[in-house]
């Protein structure tokens, strides 16, 4: 059972990984890493979608699994992306590499949140 | 079934899971994404400040040729339905579907390797033969790796999705 304090822990991390992304891009008036949480809030958004736009009643139906399948693709993307981005922007000099680490551990911490946070609540959803 | 094996040693139980089918393809989209970002960061690099080289090289769309082929490639392979592949073997199919799922298919893996190999090519007669040093020769050396990224992503994406028909086939039996 998931309760206050899950709620106010998850609160906390997604917080301080906001607070490192923002740090990250203020310090050195450069805000290219934000596009790290534009990333890790979109990342879980095709698996959503793909999930109901496939019929999951009929799995013998092998239509439905191309598209549900095409969800876990573009999630994996993004996922990859928000932390190739960041080395990517600091490997051109265009952010610094501090820069780099703060916003990959901040983009890590966010997108962790919200993957546990769907964990801890999905399984209310079935009962 | 298992008196139809070919091999000797069978396949390990763990292969056939859906779950590991979901690994694999989530492994597939984060290959695909490492090949992409590696591009584009060979492109970005070549219109960064730090891109010395003294005759200016830069990427020009002669580069991104074979990454499009690539994706190109892989898009066509993996939107074929797998099982129309053996599809004469059943009676109810006609018109010889698998003939052409399989010149579909040709195609795909064709234009795949006609990008990795375009992209070995344009890192041999664009920066090895002019000779030049490592902070410009990444940009070829990206390419080549980004196409052989993008190949794997979709043999990875292409054996998990197998394992999920026989998956299911196990599931129907």
């Amino acid at each position: 059972m998931a309760g206050l304090k899950t709620i106010i822990a998850l609160s906390f991390v997604l917080a301080i990984g906001f607070l490192l992304v923002i740090l990250s891009s203020a310090l050195w008036h450069n805000f290219y890493p934000l596009l790290v949480v534009a990333t890790y809030v979109i990342a879980p958004l095709p698996n959503w979608i793909c999930g109901r736009a496939s019929n999951s009643d009929d799995f013998m139906e092998s239509s439905g699994n191309g598209v549900l399948d095409f969800g876990r693709f573009l999630t994996g993307f993004f996922v990859v992306m928000g932390i190739a981005l960041p080395a990517l922007l600091a490997h051109c000099a265009i952010i610094e590499t501090s820069a780099m680490v703060m916003s990959i551990i901040g983009g890590l911490l966010i997108y962790g949140t919200i993957i546990s946070f769907t964990m801890f609540f999905q399984e209310e959803q079935e009962f | 079934m298992s008196s139809h094996r070919l091999f000797r040693f069978p396949k390990p139980q763990w292969l056939n899971s859906a779950n590991t089918r979901t690994a694999g393809v989530y492994t597939a989209g984060a290959l695909f994404s490492l090949g992409f970002y590696m591009f584009i960061d060979a492109a970005t690099y070549s219109k960064s400040a730090l891109n010395g080289s003294d005759p200016a090289v830069h990427i020009t769309f002669v580069d991104w040729i074979p990454a499009i082929c690539s994706a190109l490639g892989m898009l066509v392979i993996n939107s074929i339905d797998k099982s129309r592949l053996s599809a004469d073997s059943f009676s109810y199919s006609g018109n010889g579907v698998a003939w052409k799922a399989r010149l579909v298919l040709f195609l795909g893996f064709a234009l795949m390797a006609g990008g990795l190999a375009g992209a070995v090519t344009v890192l041999v007669l664009k920066y090895v033969v002019p000779e030049y040093v490592f902070p410009t020769l990444w940009m070829g050396v990206a390419n080549v790796i980004a196409n052989a990224l993008i190949m794997l992503s979709s043999v990875v994406l292409w054996v998990s999705q197998n394992m999920e028909d026989e998956y299911t086939y196990n599931l129907a039996l």
